[in-house]
């Protein structure tokens, strides 16, 4: 493929952890070594720090609850002029727009621009009563996008519900050397270590019902370890919990990447409680491709990355009775164990950068065949109706 | 200027931007329908001309050949009506090479097996590419006021070709 002038829109902001950010830093940085030119331009919070070349800044974002968290968005007529800014100076060959139906940045640049547009969707959402009364000012903007890219079977469902179009599925990528790689901690890795990793006070992520399991698989497995990594406040789950138990939780706090990596790859079992409202579970593929056995919730989209309990386990979603069982049959089966990892490792390599990059290389090559850059719609170029 | 005279004219202004807004998408929508169609022809053209290369260049047995070569003649020859279908049946018969490729019972030179996968894989997003360009059209043309006022002037309902669904 031919070298390209790429403008990617971020709507969250940046500084903030989160899957569609590191989606988007990791893409564009494989993008720039494969000798593109990329340019980001999302919402910054704290503007007095360095960020990478690539990124531009176009404001203080926001704090609005959307789909069951607190998501940092930006929009407005400041932020609506920044994006146009961008567009009208930045000559792009493409623009590659990510959550463009949400009240955002990325839904701005779509409106401002015109040309080669890609468009991906990261969220599942059921189809609420809004849409009906959105619907009709989204879609002439939503059909401005040449190729739709959705990250997993369920967002492209939710696509086809609220706006009755297609998408090409293409998974969020991941690094699976980092994760194979990684050195091991011992002090993760004796015993039987079970691993969580996630803002564990969100109840959607479930971390009550995997504690509520502690009672029945120490009984088990006398040795077991519950290790819980994320930002939060512990005391909650700890006063609910029988003080026998207590010892038997540790609480790890926010790990860096490298940690991470480390933990992923020295603990025993990963735990995936998640109650519902996930997409994709980037982290199951992480785990996956670490080489530790996964078990995770039946919700769709864990389903769908454990190929159906081919590449992990799965109990019944809020069930920690069924997920107690799960556990200690796994923790008592090192054979099991061993050859669940070994599927769930080879299953994970389809969600390797490698491979991701190509396709959406490819969606672009498609978006671009007509010749066209990108400029900004005709109705913002007052000078110029073409 | 009374009250009733001024919503009437404001009426008026909405509509005809609503008018002119309609226009520009409606103008917008054909040219990708036109651009998106022609990067799909080239793929498909392409991807029979390789087809062809393939049966040159392997060890497939007679039936196959024969097979794919006439499958990709057909492809190259169909008219509008039959395209559809005779694309498909190239992609039915182009996963029988790539099956056997994979499991080594056919000798294929792996740059053709490489071109062959990207080919495919570029002309499903393709697929996919126009034929939502094609819906959008639809679906705009058909709204009552732009039938109305004949939006769409001259340029052809754009058609919608139905492509196997699994080679999607």
């Amino acid at each position: 493929m031919r070298k390209i002038r790429i403008g990617i829109v971020c709507p969250y902001g940046w500084d903030t952890p989160g899957g569609v950010q590191t989606h988007i830093r990791d893409l564009a940085e494989h993008l720039i070594d494969e000798g593109h030119f990329v340019s980001v331009l999302t919402p910054i919070s704290d503007d007095s720090t360095e960020h990478q070349n690539y990124v531009v800044n176009a404001g203080k974002p926001i704090s609005i609850p959307i789909n069951g968290s607190v998501a940092r968005v930006l929009f407005g007529p400041i932020a609506s002029s920044r994006a146009k800014q961008w567009i009208a100076s930045g000559d792009f060959d493409l623009l590659h727009l990510h959550e463009p139906a949400i009240p955002s940045l990325s839904l701005l640049a779509c409106s401002a621009a015109e040309g080669p547009l890609v468009g991906t969707f990261h969220v599942s959402t059921p189809k609420k009563k809004a849409i009906y009364a959105i619907g009709p000012i989204l879609e002439p903007i939503v059909e401005k996008l040449s190729a739709r890219i959705a990250v997993s079977e369920l967002a492209r469902s939710t696509l086809k519900d609220h706006f009755e179009t297609d998408a090409v599925v293409i998974p969020n990528g991941i690094d699976g050397q980092k994760y194979a790689n990684a050195k091991i901690i011992d002090a993760y890795s004796k015993n039987h270590t079970i691993g969580f990793i996630g803002r564990f006070e969100e109840s959607r992520k479930g971390l009550q019902v995997l504690i509520d399991s502690l009672a029945i698989v120490a009984r088990f497995v006398p040795d077991v370890e519950y290790l819980v990594a994320g930002p939060g406040d512990s005391k909650e789950f700890m006063k609910n919990l029988n003080p026998q138990l207590r010892s038997r939780v540790k609480f790890l706090g926010l790990l860096s990447n490298a940690e991470k990596e480390s933990f992923l790859k020295s603990i025993q079992i990963y735990v995936a409680p998640n109650t519902g409202s996930e997409s994709f579970g980037i982290i199951l593929t992480e785990a996956l491709s670490a080489g530790t056995a996964v078990v995770a919730s039946d919700i769709p989209a864990f389903k769908a990355v454990l190929e159906n309990g081919e590449a992990g386990e799965l109990f019944k979603n809020g069930d920690s009775a069924d997920l107690a069982k799960v556990l200690v049959a796994l923790l008592r089966d090192d054979d099991k164990r061993k050859r669940l990892s070994e599927n769930g490792r080879l299953s994970a390599q389809k969600y390797d950068w490698q491979v991701v990059a190509e396709q959406i290389e490819n969606v672009y090559e498609m978006a671009i065949a007509g010749g066209q850059r990108v400029t900004l719609a005709s109705e913002n170029r007052f000078w110029s109706r073409r | 200027m009374n009250y009733q005279a001024l919503l009437a004219l404001l009426f008026v202004v909405l509509v005809g931007w609503y008018l002119s807004f309609s226009a520009s998408r409606l103008d917008r929508l054909h040219h990708r329908v036109e651009t998106s169609w022609a990067t799909l022809d080239a793929l498909l053209q392409q991807r029979a001309a390789l087809a062809h290369e393939i049966v040159a260049e392997s060890n497939l047995d007679p039936a196959t050949a024969y097979l794919i070569s006439s499958s990709a003649t057909a492809a190259r020859n169909a008219n509008i009506v039959e395209r559809s279908a005779a694309e498909s049946v190239l992609s039915e018969s182009l996963k029988l090479v790539q099956g056997a490729a994979i499991d080594h019972s056919l000798e294929l030179p792996s740059d053709l097996l490489v071109e062959l996968s990207d080919t495919t894989a570029k002309v499903k997003i393709a697929i996919n590419i126009h034929l939502e360009a094609v819906n959008a059209t639809r679906n705009v043309r058909a709204k009552p006021l732009i039938r109305l006022f004949r939006l769409a002037g001259k340029a052809p309902i754009p058609v919608r070709y139905a492509f196997e669904d699994d080679i999607l």
